[in-house]
């Protein structure tokens, strides 16, 4: 088999230090979710609005992906579960090839973290009506003034059958069960950048962080 | 180099904040995009709507226009970057081809290319576990080979031919 295009063994070197854009967006995404998951409590006003700043960092990352330097680019990771299989192979006999972005396997986990984020966040959105945290603000206002009409849902008598209700429930499902998953997935990432800097002695948190110390003085 | 890497310094500095207000922007337009769309549904007609839609769209393309002018940039310090390595290496490829040709051996390459980066007798001593002397030496044999009166003269050398111009004849 042909190996993919980004698969060289020769000079390529993963970026020394990923451009601010990507470093940002990833840091960001880190604490919203982290601290959502943790810290704040469903459908408060700190939840929803880090729900939406995790939305708007997962959208600039995705531009970045079309317009950014090259190794931030979709094209510098194409999805290859092949791949990364081989690449996990090669890392466990302690020989794994360079690669100018994200290594195969990484390039997996980064697919399949952002569709589970996308997951969370759109089921995020349903679960409060697409409401944005400055209407869920004035609505709790209201609520605390005394007007509780706002709880009342537009959709609420005959018409919300069973299979609204029903909805509602797999929603919310889905959004707990997809945040467990991208806890998962986070630490099985913290564990894969582990391994990497175990066995191949490359240092991929610096590069993710304020680049190697040599360059830093 | 110190001055190639101030360039990067800036230049990361640069990008860096460049990055900061595109994160910044894309947390605001994000909100004003969720209100557009909640407006949406109630009133698409409404002149408050379509003002917000159009400022909406603005900095959606603002966002665009940032990210783009945050790649060109970055491109650009890579290829300058790029430019300074190549510059670097070729004038030590020069310097090395000089020495070759005044014969000089792997010793005093050594102590040559030391001398050149503007390391004194002492340091030079230290670097290579050398006595002060034998380093004297060496320098003294490298001025005499090249035939410069000395360490000015020397470095004067190389640094001439990366000026480019001569000395305006004295009329």
């Amino acid at each position: 088999m042909a190996p993919p295009r980004t698969y060289t063994q020769f000079r390529v070197q993963p970026p020394r230090l990923w451009d601010p854009v990507v470093r940002l967006t990833h840091w960001g995404i880190a604490v919203a979710v982290l601290v959502n998951a943790v810290m704040t409590e469903g459908g408060s006003l700190w939840h929803v609005s880090l729900g939406w700043a995790a939305m708007a960092l997962l959208l600039l990352r995705l531009v970045w992906g079309l317009l950014g330097p090259q190794e931030a680019r979709f094209s510098a990771f194409p999805p290859n579960p092949v791949a990364a299989v081989r690449h996990v192979r090669e890392l466990m006999v302690g020989k794994a090839g360079h690669y100018p972005s994200h290594n195969p396997a990484g390039a997996m986990m980064v697919y399949a973290f952002w569709i589970t984020l996308a997951a969370v966040i759109v089921s995020g959105l349903i679960l409060t009506a697409g409401d944005t945290p400055m209407q869920i603000a004035a609505d709790k206002a209201a609520v605390a003034s005394g007007d509780w009409s706002v709880l009342i849902d537009e959709g609420e008598g005959e018409a919300s059958g069973n299979d609204e209700t029903a909805f509602r429930h797999t929603n919310e499902e889905v959004h707990e069960v997809a945040a467990n998953l991208l806890l998962l997935l986070a630490a099985l990432h913290v564990t894969g950048v582990f391994i990497e800097n175990r066995v191949m002695r490359r240092n991929l948190l610096a590069p993710m962080l304020l680049g190697p110390s040599d360059r830093r003085r | 180099m110190t001055p190639g890497r101030d360039i990067a310094r800036s230049g990361r500095r640069q990008t860096a904040a460049l990055a900061v207000f595109l994160v910044v922007q894309s947390l605001g337009t994000v909100f004003f995009i969720g209100d557009v769309i909640g407006d949406l549904r109630e009133d698409p007609t409404s002149v408050y709507f379509i003002f917000e839609a159009l400022v909406t769209a603005a900095l959606v393309l603002g966002i665009l226009f940032g990210a783009v002018a945050l790649r060109r940039t970055i491109d650009l310090l890579r290829a300058q970057g790029a430019a300074l390595d190549v510059a670097r290496g070729a004038l030590s490829e020069v310097i090395d081809r000089q020495f070759r040709d005044w014969a000089l051996t792997p010793a005093e390459r050594d102590v040559g290319f030391l001398a050149l980066k503007g390391l004194d007798v002492a340091e030079i001593a230290a670097l290579r576990g050398a006595a002060q002397g034998t380093v004297r030496a060496q320098l003294t044999r490298i001025y005499s080979k090249a035939g410069v009166s000395g360490r000015a003269q020397f470095a004067a050398f190389f640094v001439e031919d990366l000026l480019g111009q001569g000395v305006p004849p004295a009329s």
